[in-house]
C-alpha cells in the first residue's frame, strides 16, 4: 500500500445520538429530525408512516440537536453544535427545497477544560437565549434580539464544577436555568439562575433543592401551566418546582432517555438502560401537581433519544441496538407488553470487532461485525452486491440466447425459457409437477440459432432466425406466418416487441415489420452506409406493446442512431469515439426518466438522457462495469424496472432518486440473463453462466445488505477458522438479577448457521479480551488462542490473565493447553510459528513445545518491555507493530539468531490509540481517541541512528469516527484485471456503526484526486457553513494541523450528485471533461 | 396476581388520549431505508452578515469589574453625562489640523471660565499632538515629553 490514500464510508453510521420532533420543512408538516452523528436525516410524518426525506451530511460530531421556534416565524429552525465547537441554526427553505443557514459561529474558548459529561445545548422555550455548557464553570450564552437574530455571545461563570445536567424552565419572566450538579463530596443538588442578559451574569433563582438521589442524572423541564422540573435518579423521581415538590420511587434503574407525549407535559416516555420503556404521569389538579405515577409498558431497544411521533407512534433511537418505530398500545399483548415494535432501522454501532472471509467461496469480501451492546449484541453480516438465490439449476453448455415466453397474451405468469445454442434452439416448460423439462413449440424452427423471441399480440409468438422472422400460435403452436429473409442475406441480429420486429441483414439493411392477428408484415426498409451491430425496440412509451423510437449500434463508425417507427427516418446519431463497437443497446425508462443505455464490447457502458419526442440524447455518461462484451435485459422485482448487464461482472443498474446507481450481482461470470417469472418461481431470472443455467431469485436491490443475527449478549471479539468452517467469539452476558452480573464466554458458532456449537465458560472475573485462530510450527493442527484477563474489583489494571488454546473437534471446542501471564492478554498474534502476546506493558513471544507425553505447552521465549498498555499489536515478518494506550505507534523487531525483541523505532507524539495496522514494509496506520487517521513512515535510510529510530508522521487526516478495528480484505469482489481491481485496501469498523475503506492509491490518481477534492470543496458548501477543510484538519488536544495524504472519498463521490451544471464548473477547474471525471469517480465507488 | 391485573389496566388507563394530528392513521407502510435522498449542498452556506456570531472574549472579571462601575456612574447623576458629552465634541475637533483653530477657541473660551486646576486636568486629557497645536497657536516650542508641554502650556495660560 502506500502513504496516499483515499479514505470512504460504505455503511454510513447507524448510531442515533439525537432525535426531534417539529414543524421544520413547512409550517404544515411534522417532521422527524435523526441524528446519526455526523449525518442529520429528515422524516416527513404522514398518515402512511414515516416518509424518508433527506439524508444530510454535516461537517462535525454533533453534539447537540434542537429545534425551535423563533419570535413571528411560522415553522421551526434546527440549532446544531459540533464537538469541535461550532454551531449553526438552519431553516429549510420549501421554494427551493434547500437548507439555508441563519446563523453560524464558532463556541471555542481559548482557555477552558471540556467538560466531563459531554456538551449540553438548550434553548430557552421563550427564544430569549441560547444556552452552551461546553466548559467547566463556564455557561455561554447567545442572546437573540427581538428580531430574533442572534448577538454576540458570552461567558458566565457558573460556580457548579461537575455539572450533570442543565435545563431551561418554561413559564418564567427571565430566562431561568436549572443546573443539576455534584458537589466536591458526590451529592446531587440542583439550583435555578435567573439569566440576566443586560448585566451578562446570574441572578440567583426562584427556588434550589439540595441532597437528591445519588444517582440522579437527568432534567425534564415541565411546560406550562404546570412548570417546574422532573429530576430523574436511580431510585427515586422528582417534581420540583418554585412551590411544590413531590418524589416517588422507582424501581432500580438508570434513564437513558426521554421524550414528551403531551404538549401539556402531563405525561413522559423513560428509557432505561435495560431497555425498558415507562411511562411517567404527572397527576396534577388544574395546575397543582398531586403527584406522580410511573407504569412499566415493555422492551425496546436500549434508547439513546426517544420522540413521540403521533397517534400512539413513537420512535426509538438507539447507540447500543436497531432503533425502532414502535407503537404504544392501550391494551396488553399476552406478554403484558404494550409495546409494539412496527419497524427496526439497522444499527450496526458500536462494531466493536469485525472479520472479513468469504463464506461462498465466490471471491467475495464479507464483513461479519460484533454490533451492539448489552442485551442488543449481535452479529452482522454484511455484503456488498446483489445476491442470487439460486432456486434449480441445470449444466448447458454454450448458451446463445434466452427468452422467456408465455402461453397466451393474458397469462401472468411465463410458461416456457426459450434457450438458444450455436446450432439448434431448445424450449423448456414447467410442467405440472413444476418442473422444467424439454418441450417444443412445433411452429417454432429449432435446428437453428434464435437470434430473438418474444411474446406478440392475439396469443402469439415470434421467432427470429437467420433466415426467416415465424409468427407461431401460442394456443396450438403452429405457425401462422412466415416472413423470409431476401435470398442472399441473412438476418445477423435482431429484436421485437409485442407488435413489432426490427431486424437488420448483412450490408446494413434495416428491416421494420409489424405483426397483426396471423400477419407478418413488411412495413419499412432502410440502407445503411455500415453493418448493423445491435438493435433495441424496447417500449418505453405509453404504449406497452409499441416503441416509437429505435436504437441502432454501428459497426464501422461506431455510433449509436436512433431512428423513428415506423417510418424508419433517422433522428439522432451520436458518435461514441473510440474504437470498440456497441455490444448491446437498451432503451429504458426508470422512475420516468427515459435513458438510452449501450454497452460497447470492453466492458464499458455509456448511458444517455434520451427525449422521447425529439430523440434527443443528452447527458452522456460512461462507466466501466466489466472487461468483456456486455448484454443488456430489463427484468423487474417488486414491480420496479431494472437493467440486469450480463459480462464477467454482472451488473444491476436501477435508479434511486433519479439517479442511475450499478450494484454488482454475486455471480461470477454471466453471458446471458432473462427475467423468467413462472408460477412455481415468481419474480425469478434465468442466468447463462459458466456452462450452467441457473433460476434464482434476486435480492432487494440495494448496494449494501445486512444480515443480523442477534445473540442476546454482547460479542467483543471474533475471528474465523476456515479449516473448521467456525466462527468464535468472546461475548460477555448481562444479568442485573445475578450476584455476578457479567459472565464472560468463549463461543464456537457454525459459519453457516450461526448457530453456537460450543461454549467455553470463562472464570469468575475472567474476561475474553481477544481470539485469533493460528497453527504453530511443528504442529498441523489449526486451533483457537484466547487472551484473557482477571478484572478483579480492587485493582487497577489487571495483573493476571490467561491464554487458552482451543482446538475444535467434532464441532466442540477443546482445550489443548493453557499459559497463566502476569497481566490481561490485550493481543495476540501468529508470529513465525509462534505465539506473541501483548501483556500489559509487555510483549510476549511463546513457543508451542511438545512434551514427553505427547501434549503441547506455550513456552515463554523472549520478550520486550517499554509501553504503557501495549494495546494493539500488528505484524508483518519480523516486525512488530504496537499501537500503545497513549505513547502512539512503536516499531519492533524480532531477531531469530539472538531470540530477541528490539525496539526499531517509534513515533513520539503521544497518541491514544485505537487500532493500528500494516499497510506494507515501510508504512503503517494509525487511528487515535480524537477520532483521527495517521500514516507513520519507517525511515531505514536515515543517517543517523536517532532519525531512523524515529517513526515519521506522513499523513493525518480527522475521520470523526471512533475505530475500534482494522482488517486487510475488500467488500468487493476483485477481478484482476480492472484498474479498481489492483488498488490494496483496508476496512475499518467504528463505534457509530460505519464500515469505510481506506485505499492506497498511486501517486498520479492520488494527485488527480487531490485536485479534483479542492474543486469540489469550492462547489460542494459545507451545510451550515462548516468547512470541510476545517473538519478534515487532524486535531486532537495537543494539535490541530491540516490534512495531508488523506483524501475524502465521501465528498469525491458526492460528483455523482451534482447537476450538469455544477459538474460543468468543477470539470473546467480540473481541466478533465464531465464524462471522464464521472468515469474515473464511478470507478472509485466500486471500492465498496 | 390480583396486583398484575391491577397494574396493567392502570398502565392502560394512562395509555388513552394519546395525542394524535391524524398522522400515522391508515396502514402504516413499510418505508425505505436505502432510499434516502442524500443531500448535497452546491449554494452559498455562508449565513447573513451579522449572523456570523464569535463570543466576546472579554475576561468575565474585567467585565464583570467594567459593568459594576458603569453602574456605579450611571448612579452617580448628571456630572458624568455632562463630562462624557463635552469629551466627544473635543473628540471631534480633533479630527483635522483645519479646525485645529476653531478648537484653540474653544479651549480659550473654557480658559475664561475655569480655574487653573481645571486647565491642568483638561490639558492631561488632551493628545500630545493637541498640545502640540496649541504650543503652535501661541508660539511655543512644541518639543519635549507630554508632561514638559503640559507645563509650558500652563506657564503660558498663567502668565
Amino acid at each position: 500500500m502506500s502513504i496516499w490514500n483515499y479514505v470512504v464510508t460504505a455503511h454510513k453510521p447507524t448510531n442515533v445520538t439525537h432525535s426531534c420532533v417539529g414543524n421544520f420543512t413547512s409550517p404544515q408538516d411534522l417532521n422527524l429530525i435523526i441524528a446519526k452523528c455526523t449525518r442529520v436525516e429528515i422524516h416527513l410524518l404522514t398518515p402512511q408512516g414515516l416518509q424518508p426525506m433527506l439524508d444530510v451530511p454535516i461537517y462535525g460530531r454533533i453534539a447537540t440537536l434542537e429545534l425551535f421556534r423563533s419570535h413571528g416565524e411560522a415553522q421551526d429552525f434546527l440549532f446544531i453544535a459540533t464537538e469541535r465547537y461550532k454551531f449553526c441554526v438552519l431553516q429549510w427553505d420549501s421554494e427551493t427545497s434547500e437548507l439555508v443557514t441563519r446563523a453560524m459561529g464558532d463556541v471555542s474558548d481559548r482557555i477552558g477544560r471540556a467538560t466531563d459529561n459531554g456538551q449540553i445545548g438548550i434553548i430557552d422555550p421563550d427564544c430569549r437565549l441560547i444556552g452552551l455548557h461546553l466548559y467547566d464553570g463556564l455557561f455561554k450564552v447567545i442572546p437573540f434580539d427581538n428580531r430574533g437574530q442572534l448577538k454576540e455571545a458570552f461567558n458566565i461563570r457558573l460556580e457548579e464544577l461537575q455539572v450533570l445536567d442543565i435545563k431551561f424552565l418554561y413559564g418564567c419572566s427571565k430566562p431561568t436555568i436549572v443546573v443539576l450538579y455534584q458537589d466536591n463530596k458526590d451529592a446531587r443538588h440542583a439550583k435555578t439562575y435567573e439569566v440576566s442578559l443586560k448585566d451578562k451574569d446570574f441572578v440567583e433563582g426562584p427556588w434550589s433543592q439540595n441532597n437528591l438521589d445519588n444517582g440522579a442524572d437527568l432534567l425534564i423541564p415541565v411546560p406550562p401551566p404546570l412548570c417546574g422540573v422532573l429530576i430523574i435518579g436511580e431510585e427515586t423521581i422528582v417534581y420540583c418546582s418554585a412551590n411544590a415538590f413531590k418524589a416517588i420511587p422507582i424501581r432500580p434503574s438508570i434513564t437513558k432517555a426521554y421524550g414528551r407525549v403531551d404538549p401539556d407535559g402531563s405525561r413522559y416516555l423513560l428509557g432505561d438502560h435495560t431497555g425498558l420503556l415507562s411511562l411517567l404521569v404527572i397527576t396534577h389538579e388544574k395546575e397543582k401537581v398531586t403527584g406522580l405515577k410511573i407504569e412499566p409498558l415493555g422492551e425496546t431497544s436500549i434508547a439513546s433519544t426517544i420522540s413521540y411521533l403521533d397517534n400512539a407512534f413513537v420512535y426509538i433511537g438507539s447507540s447500543y441496538g436497531d432503533s425502532q418505530l414502535i407503537k404504544l398500545n392501550q391494551q396488553p399483548d399476552a406478554k403484558g407488553s404494550y409495546v409494539e415494535v412496527l419497524e427496526r432501522y439497522v444499527n450496526l454501532g458500536p462494531i466493536v470487532d469485525f472479520c472479513v472471509v468469504d463464506l461462498e467461496r465466490q471471491g467475495q469480501g464479507q464483513v461479519v461485525t460484533c454490533s451492539g451492546a448489552y442485551k442488543d449484541g449481535s452479529l452482522r453480516v454484511v455484503r456488498n452486491g446483489i445476491g442470487i438465490n439460486e432456486q434449480a439449476s441445470v449444466e448447458l453448455q454454450g448458451i446463445k440466447g434466452m427468452w422467456s415466453l408465455r402461453s397466451s397474451t393474458d397469462d401472468l405468469f411465463d410458461t416456457f425459457l426459450v434457450v438458444s445454442f450455436i446450432s439448434e434452439t431448445r424450449i423448456l416448460a414447467m410442467n405440472l409437477e413444476d418442473e422444467l423439462e424439454e418441450t417444443e413449440i412445433e411452429g417454432f424452427c429449432s435446428q437453428v440459432q434464435s437470434l430473438s423471441c418474444h411474446d406478440a399480440v392475439h396469443n402469439q409468438l415470434v421467432q427470429v432466425t437467420s433466415s426467416s422472422v415465424r409468427l407461431v400460435s401460442s394456443t396450438t403452436r403452429e405457425l401462422r406466418n412466415e416472413w423470409h429473409a431476401p435470398s442472399g442475406y441473412s438476418i445477423n441480429v435482431a429484436t421485437a416487441n409485442a407488435t413489432q420486429v426490427l431486424l437488420a441483414t448483412g450490408g446494413g439493411h434495416l428491416v421494420y415489420l409489424e405483426i397483426g392477428d396471423g400477419i407478418l408484415q413488411e412495413i419499412k426498409h432502410a440502407q445503411l452506409e455500415y453493418e448493423i451491430s445491435c438493435l433495441d425496440i424496447n417500449p418505453i412509451g405509453e404504449n406497452p406493446n409499441h416503441s416509437n423510437l429505435a436504437a441502432v449500434g454501428m459497426w464501422t463508425d461506431i455510433s449509436v442512431r436512433i431512428f423513428s417507427l415506423p417510418d424508419l427516418n433517422l433522428i439522432t446519431k451520436e458518435p461514441l469515439g473510440g474504437e470498440i463497437i456497441p455490444r448491446s443497446v437498451l432503451l429504458c425508462a426508470f422512475e420516468g426518466i427515459s435513458y438510452l443505455l449501450c454497452a460497447l464490447g470492453d466492458g464499458h457502458l455509456l448511458n444517455f438522457l434520451l427525449n422521447t419526442s425529439t430523440g434527443e440524447l443528452t447527458d452522456r455518461k460512461k462507466v466501466s462495469l466489466g472487461t468483456q462484451p456486455i448484454t443488456l435485459r430489463t427484468f423487474s422485482s417488486k414491480n420496479t424496472t431494472h437493467v440486469f448487464a450480463a459480462s464477467d461482472r454482472p451488473t444491476v443498474i436501477y435508479s434511486s432518486n433519479k439517479k442511475l446507481l450499478y450494484s454488482n450481482v454475486n455471480l461470477k461470470e454471466v453471458s446471458h440473463m432473462c427475467p423468467f417469472n413462472s408460477a412455481a418461481f415468481p419474480d425469478s431470472l434465468a442466468i447463462a453462466k459458466e456452462g450452467e443455467l441457473t433460476i434464482g431469485t434476486i435480492d432487494d436491490i440495494q448496494k449494501l445488505h445486512i444480515r443480523s443475527i442477534p445473540l442476546g449478549e454482547h460479542a467483543r471479539r471474533i475471528c474465523h477458522q476456515e479449516q473448521s468452517r467456525t466462527f468464535a467469539i468472546c461475548s460477555l452476558k448481562y444479568n442485573p438479577s445475578a450476584e455476578e452480573p457479567e459472565t464472560h464466554f468463549v463461543r464456537l458458532l457454525d459459519d453457516q448457521t450461526f448457530e453456537f456449537i460450543s461454549t467455553y465458560p470463562l472464570d469468575t472475573y475472567e474476561y475474553g479480551c481477544f481470539i485469533i485462530s493460528c497453527s504453530f510450527s511443528d504442529d498441523s493442527n489449526v486451533y483457537y488462542c484466547v487472551g484473557t484477563a482477571y478484572v478483579l474489583p480492587e485493582e487497577n489494571e489487571p495483573s493476571k490473565g490467561r491464554i487458552l488454546v482451543f482446538a475444535v473437534e467434532d464441532g466442540k471446542l477443546q482445550l489443548i493447553a493453557e499459559k497463566e501471564t502476569k497481566g490481561a492478554v490485550y493481543c495476540l498474534n501468529a508470529f513465525n510459528g509462534k505465539l506473541l502476546a501483548a501483556i500489559n506493558q509487555k510483549i510476549q513471544l511463546y513457543k508451542w513445545v511438545l512434551r514427553d507425553d505427547g501434549t503441547h505447552e506455550l513456552q515463554s521465549e523472549c520478550g520486550h518491555h517499554g509501553h504503557i498498555l501495549a494495546l494493539y499489536v500488528q505484524t508483518r515478518g519480523d516486525f512488530i507493530v504496537v499501537g500503545d494506550l497513549m505513547k502512539s505507534i512503536s516499531l519492533l523487531i524480532y531477531k531469530h539468531e539472538e531470540g530477541a525483541i528490539e525496539e526499531r523505532a517509534r513515533d513520539y507524539n503521544a497518541n491514544w490509540m485505537s487500532a493500528v495496522e500494516i499497510l506494507d514494509d515501510d508504512i503503517y496506520l494509525g487511528a487515535e481517541n480524537s477520532f483521527n487517521l495517521f500514516t507513520v513512515r519507517k525511515n531505514s535510510e536515515g543517517a543517523t541512528d536517532e532519525e531512523r529510530g524515529r517513526l515519521e508522521v506522513v499523513g493525518e487526516y480527522h475521520l470523526g469516527e471512533f475505530i475500534n478495528r482494522f482488517r486487510h480484505g475488500s467488500l468487493v469482489m476483485r477481478l484482476p484485471d480492472s484498474e479498481v481491481g489492483q488498488i490494496p485496501t483496508v476496512i475499518f469498523g467504528t463505534i457509530n456503526g460505519v464500515i469505510g475503506v481506506i485505499a492506497s492509491l498511486p501517486h498520479d490518481q492520488y494527485v488527480f484526486l487531490e485536485k479534483l477534492q479542492s474543486s469540489l470543496r469550492k462547489v460542494i458548501k459545507g451545510v451550515g457553513g462548516l468547512s470541510h477543510e476545517q473538519w478534515r484538519s487532524f486535531s486532537n488536544d495537543k494539535k490541530t494541523v491540516e490534512a495531508r495524504n488523506f483524501l475524502d472519498g465521501d465528498l469525491i463521490e458526492s460528483f455523482l450528485d451534482l447537476n450538469r451544471n455544477k459538474m460543468d464548473e468543477v470539470s473546467q477547474a480540473v481541466g478533465v471533461s464531465v464524462e471522464e471525471l464521472c468515469k474515473r469517480v464511478e470507478e472509485l465507488t466500486r471500492l465498496h | 396476581m390480583v396486583m398484575d391485573t391491577n397494574r396493567s389496566s392502570g398502565a392502560s388507563s394512562f395509555l388513552s388520549d394519546l395525542p394524535s394530528r391524524g398522522l400515522f392513521s391508515s396502514t402504516v407502510v413499510s418505508s425505505n431505508p436505502g432510499g434516502m435522498r442524500v443531500y448535497v449542498c452546491d449554494h452559498e452556506t455562508m449565513p447573513p452578515e451579522g449572523q456570523h456570531i464569535k463570543t466576546n472574549q472579554q475576561n468575565i472579571l474585567i467585565r464583570a469589574l467594567t459593568l459594576g462601575l458603569k453602574k456605579q456612574k450611571c448612579d452617580s447623576s448628571s456630572k458624568d453625562g455632562t463630562e462624557g458629552s463635552r469629551k466627544r465634541a473635543s473628540d471631534k475637533g480633533l479630527d483635522g489640523r483645519a479646525s485645529a483653530k476653531r478648537a484653540n477657541n474653544q479651549i480659550n473660551s473654557l480658559q475664561e471660565g475655569s480655574t487653573s486646576q481645571t486647565f491642568n486636568k483638561d490639558f492631561h486629557r488632551l493628545t500630545v499632538e493637541r498640545l502640540r497645536n496649541l504650543l503652535k497657536s501661541k508660539g511655543l516650542s512644541t518639543k519635549g515629553k507630554k508632561e514638559e508641554l503640559i507645563a509650558r502650556l500652563k506657564d503660558a495660560t498663567d502668565s
